[in-house]
């Protein structure tokens, strides 16, 4: 495995600013070799985007980190300047001769330290900034980019590296063992029983030729899963065929955070393997806005090929259960006000922006939208795998504030959140902000307000 | 490096209140935790029920208990342990058991 930069293993060369992270472990020959790695990865498209930023600062008030902190770090442009100073140094004519004039900087220890701390502390990858971006840089692509390089030379936060290796080396993001998942589902199963009151409910398992193959956010078997016995209630009312795969079941993706394409690839891949092993029509995603973003959208690209069959989150699943009759609401069993967030990954760089609305708008009597939302919504403040580094939870939580300001601006009682991370962070939020709501998944709050037979 | 004082000695924690040495764990380490970082001001008996079994659990297998493990040992209810511990298994429970911030989305 990769070795993390620690302060332990900091080694200041001389004429070095002292470093907090591990940058100053890297070795000339390191140093060189992210240099490289970081021209490989830039295709023609990221070249044009690199020289088309106007520094025109529109893209300020987009950001959740800007807004809740105004000062220039924080600027989605001064960001991104990071990124494409290196490249005007090294690979523009001008820069060469003038990089004072054209903002280009070094690929040296100081500027990988500060891409840590801005490109992964920073920045979500929420993507809110190209809505504003006066000439419609993909500002997300070029961070995570850059993001990739630091990849190359072992410089990924721990906890989000550490994610990362878990699922490779484990099969799932959480390391559960696959006989623990097992039984989990088989008690979960019980308990769909005992609440549905009917013994022919099932959570199945490797059920070959199934038409949907369903898939889960490890946190939820392991920690919190209510929101699997609510996705199962809704499976069994609308007399679905479908199975979970006993293994390679783990929807999310951290590679698409960490900027590391071979792990995404693998990751992607196993998904792949089950649908192949299974002989299943769908591949249907759990709530969760990157893992839908992973394997949706990236997963193709990352594998090279184009999947021969069909991938849906299960809220779209869950709105044509709606719309053909498969299943019936009755919205005065969920009385509290629900309001909903939109996930970036699935909502501005997902493009599921509707469906959840149905489903909310026949599942409780009183549904309010914050403001703003669909594609302008802004993010959590937990995403690009935010929640997993520890070293930036205090900015996470400032950041976090836009959302929270929101949450409470809505009166909600009950925030829908079609993604486990966007739970974890706005329950936090919950806390810290004592906004007094509780966090749900869109599946919970159809469950809730489902009219079964009898 | 934020920290607690127990006693005459200091214990440092992570950026997110997890110990950063689980082996500095004890009881009254426990008790801290759940005053300082959960906001819970006295453990009951099912409070440790639910600390005690996690902690065990991970001495043995380097892991955090499943909440089905949770549940099925303690012979607790899943929403009750909720209620025990208002910011769930992980960031409420695990940490007051002097374990380390699990991996994932959490």
């Amino acid at each position: 495995m990769r070795e993390h930069g620690t302060t332990s293993q900091r080694m200041p060369l001389e004429g070095d600013a002292p470093l907090e992270g591990g940058a100053g472990r890297l070795t000339p020959e390191e140093l060189r070799r992210s240099l490289q790695i970081f021209r490989e990865k830039l295709s023609s498209d990221e070249v044009a985007y690199i020289n088309s930023c106007v520094r025109c600062g529109l893209c300020a008030d987009s950001c959740h980190y800007y807004l809740a902190e105004p000062q220039t770090e924080c600027i989605p442009a001064y960001k991104l300047g990071l990124v494409t100073g290196v490249f005007k140094m090294y690979f523009g004519s001008v820069g060469k001769v003038f990089p004072r004039w054209m903002g280009a900087r070094r690929l040296d220890r100081q500027t990988l330290e500060a891409w840590v701390d801005s490109l992964f502390g920073r920045c979500t990858l929420c993507g809110r900034c190209s809505l504003n971006c006066s000439v419609g840089l993909d500002v997300t692509r070029l961070i995570r980019l850059a993001r990739s390089t630091l990849v190359s030379v072992g410089l990924v936060p721990r906890g989000l590296q550490s994610t990362v290796d878990t699922a490779l080396q484990k099969g799932n993001n959480m390391g559960i063992p696959r006989q623990e998942w097992v039984e989990t589902v088989e008690w979960l199963e019980q308990e769909l029983r005992g609440e549905l009151n009917d013994e022919r409910a099932r959570l199945p398992l490797d059920v070959q030729g199934a038409r949907l193959l369903c898939t889960v956010n490890p946190r939820e078997p392991m920690f919190f899963p209510l929101s699997i016995v609510a996705a199962g209630k809704i499976l069994h009312a609308a007399g679905e065929s479908w199975t979970f795969s006993s293994e390679n079941y783990d929807v999310t993706n951290y590679g698409l955070f960490s900027g590391d394409d071979d792990a995404a690839r693998v990751m992607a891949e196993r998904l792949v393997e089950s649908m192949e092993r299974l002989g299943c029509e769908t591949l249907v995603l759990a709530e969760c806005g990157h893992g839908f973003n992973s394997n949706r959208w990236k997963g193709p690209q990352w594998l090279r090929k184009r999947y021969g069959f069909e991938v849906r989150s299960i809220l779209e699943v869950v709105a044509d259960y709606v719309r053909e009759g498969r299943i019936k609401l009755d919205p005065s069993l969920n009385p509290d006000l629900v309001t909903l967030h939109d996930p970036c990954n699935l909502v501005r760089l997902g493009g599921v922006v509707e469906d959840q609305r149905y489903l909310l708008e026949r599942s409780s009597l009183h549904f309010v939208e914050m403001v703003p939302n669909r594609e302008k919504n802004f993010c959590c403040g937990g995403g690009g795998g935010q929640l997993s580094m520890s070293e930036f939870s205090e900015r996470r939580l400032s950041a976090g504030k836009i959302k929270a300001e929101q949450i409470r601006a809505t009166g909600a009682r009950v925030v829908a959140a079609p993604c486990h991370n966007c739970i974890d962070q706005i329950s936090e939020l919950n806390k810290h902000y004592k906004l007094g709501v509780e966090t749900k998944t869109v599946c919970e709050v159809v469950a809730a307000a489902l009219v079964t037979e009898g | 490096m934020p920290s607690i004082e127990v006693g005459d000695k200091r214990i440092e924690l992570n950026e997110e209140g997890f110990l950063l040495n689980h082996e500095e764990w004890g009881r009254e380490v426990a008790e801290t935790l759940a005053r300082e970082e959960e906001g819970l001001e006295v453990l009951t008996d099912d409070h440790w029920k639910v600390v005690s079994y996690i902690r065990d659990y991970y001495l043995e297998k380097n892991l955090a208990p499943m909440i089905r493990r949770l549940c099925q040992n303690t012979g607790f209810q899943l929403r009750y342990i909720y209620e025990l511990f208002p910011s769930g298994p992980a960031k409420g429970a695990c940490k007051i058991a002097g374990l380390p911030k699990p991996d994932g989305c959490v």
